[in-house]
C-alpha cells in the first residue's frame, strides 16, 4: 500500500544541517530538493530547501522519520487520504 | 545493437568512443535550444531527477500494466532525448579519458539529495566538455566547486572509486551530446534507483554481460556486495556466486573484485537472448 508523506516547511527550517530522517529512513525514501528552481549566478539559500518523499514507493511504514524529526514536521499515513 | 552505437556510433565501437560526440559544437546546439526555448541550459534543469508522479505508482499498485507502460514510455521518450545514462566498465571509463577534454571532478547531485551529504564527501562525479568552462553560472549545480583534472588524474580517480565499489556510466545533457561520467551506487542514484525499482530504462545496460566459470570460483564470496543491480547472488549448496545474466547490466565490478578471475566479462551482443536487452 502506497503512503501519503507530507512535510511541513514552516517546520523543517534547516533541512541541509539537519537531515535527520533522511539517514534514518531504512529504505531512503526521503530526499532533498529546493522550491526555487535552478538560480543562475547564484547559490540557493538554504532557507528554500525542502524534504520530500521522493521514493515514497518503498516506504515500510516504519515511522522512524517521524520521531526523529526534531520540529514534528513529519507525517505518514496509510488511510489512502490526504495526510494534511 | 545498441540504438546509440547504431545512431551515434560513426564507425566507432561504441557511441561514447566517438569524439564528435562531446564535441562543443553539440554543446551549442544544446545550449541555444534551450534558450530558444526559455529554459536555461543549466546541465541540471536538463534532466535533473527522473520525476515519476504518484499515478505511475498507483497505476502499477492496482496492477494497471497498459497504464504502467504508456507512462514509462512517456518518460523513457522524454528522457532519451534530453538526459539518460548507459552502464560502462572502467576500462571504458579510463578509455573516455584520453578522448574528452576538459575533464573536472563535481559533487553529485543525487547523493546531495538523498543523503544530504556535505559537499567535500561527495566529490564522486566528472563533469566532461566545454560546458565545464562556464560552471559558475550554476553554484548550485556545482555545490563546492570544480576541479579540473588531467587525463593521469581522472583515470587515478576512476580507479579509487571502482576500488569503493561504485559503478561507471556515461550520461547525455541533450542527446548525444556525453557531459557526464557518474559513479554511482543503490539506492541514492536517481538512475540506478529508477532502472532497478522501476524498470524505466534512464539508465540502459552496459555492451558486456558478466559469467562466472564455476571451475574457478572458489566460493569466498567476495564479489557479492559489489553488485548495485541484483544481478549477483551466493548459492550456499554449491559455494559458488552466481549471476542473473538476464539482469546483469555488465558494469564489471564483480570482475574486478575476484581474485581467481572466475568472472569474466561477455559482449552482450554475442549473447542471442540478450543481444536486445538493454
Ligand atoms: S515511515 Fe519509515 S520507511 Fe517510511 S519514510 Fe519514514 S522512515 Fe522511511
Ligand atoms: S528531521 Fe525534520 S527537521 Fe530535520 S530535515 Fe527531516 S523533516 Fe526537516
Ligand atoms: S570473488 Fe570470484 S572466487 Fe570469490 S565468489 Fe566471487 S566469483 Fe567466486
Ligand atoms: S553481475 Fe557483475 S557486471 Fe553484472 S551488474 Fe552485477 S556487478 Fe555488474
Amino acid at each position: 500500500m502506497l503512503p501519503t508523506i507530507t512535510v511541513n516547511d514552516e517546520k523543517c527550517k534547516e533541512p541541509i544541517s539537519c537531515r535527520k530522517c533522511l539517514l534514518i529512513c531504512p529504505t531512503h525514501v526521503l530526499g532533498l530538493g529546493t522550491d526555487v528552481g535552478p538560480q543562475k549566478f547564484r547559490e540557493i539559500d538554504p532557507s528554500h530547501f525542502i524534504v520530500r518523499a521522493v521514493r515514497f514507493d518503498k516506504c515500510s511504514g516504519c515511522m522512524d522519520c517521524v520521531n526523529v524529526c526534531p520540529q514534528n514536521a513529519i507525517q505518514v499515513s496509510f488511510s489512502g487520504g490526504d495526510a494534511r | 545493437m545498441c540504438d546509440w552505437c547504431e545512431k551515434y556510433g560513426n564507425g566507432y565501437e561504441r557511441w561514447y568512443f566517438n569524439p564528435s560526440n562531446y564535441a562543443r559544437r553539440l554543446y551549442k546546439i544544446r545550449k541555444e535550444e534551450a534558450e530558444a526555448s526559455g529554459a536555461e541550459a543549466n546541465p541540471q534543469a536538463a534532466g535533473g531527477m527522473a520525476f515519476v508522479g504518484r499515478d505511475f505508482l498507483e497505476a502499477r499498485e492496482r496492477g494497471d500494466m497498459a497504464e504502467v507502460e504508456r507512462t514509462k514510455q512517456q518518460i523513457e521518450g522524454a528522457m532519451w532525448l534530453t538526459h539518460f545514462g548507459q552502464v560502462i566498465t572502467l576500462e571504458e571509463a579510463l578509455k573516455i579519458t584520453d578522448i574528452m577534454y576538459p575533464i573536472s571532478l563535481i559533487t553529485c547531485a543525487c547523493r546531495r539529495s538523498m543523503e544530504g551529504l556535505p559537499d567535500d564527501e561527495n566529490f564522486t562525479c566528472m563533469g566532461m566538455g566545454a560546458g565545464m568552462y562556464k560552471w559558475e553560472r550554476w553554484p548550485d549545480t556545482y555545490r563546492g566547486g570544480v576541479h579540473f583534472l588531467t587525463p593521469d588524474e581522472a583515470k587515478e580517480v576512476l580507479a579509487k572509486l571502482n576500488k569503493r565499489g561504485l559503478v561507471h556510466s556515461i550520461y547525455t545533457f541533450g542527446t548525444p551530446y556525453l557531459a557526464g561520467l557518474c559513479n554511482c551506487d543503490y539506492p541514492d542514484c536517481a538512475a540506478i534507483r529508477t532502472a532497478i525499482d522501476l524498470e524505466i530504462k534512464i539508465l540502459w545496460k552496459g555492451h558486456y554481460v558478466a559469467k562466472i566459470d564455476p571451475e574457478l570460483c572458489n566460493g569466498c564470496a567476495s564479489c557479492v556486495h559489489r553488485c548495485q543491480f541484483r544481478a549477483l547472488s551466493f548459492v550456499p549448496n554449491r559455494n559458488k556466486a552466481y549471476i542473473d545474466q538476464l539482469q546483469c547490466f555488465g558494469c564489471g565490478l564483480c570482475a574486478t573484485e575476484c581474485d581467481q578471475e572466475a568472472i569474466t566479462l561477455v559482449e552482450r551482443a554475442g549473447l542471442p537472448a540478450l543481444a536486445n536487452v538493454w
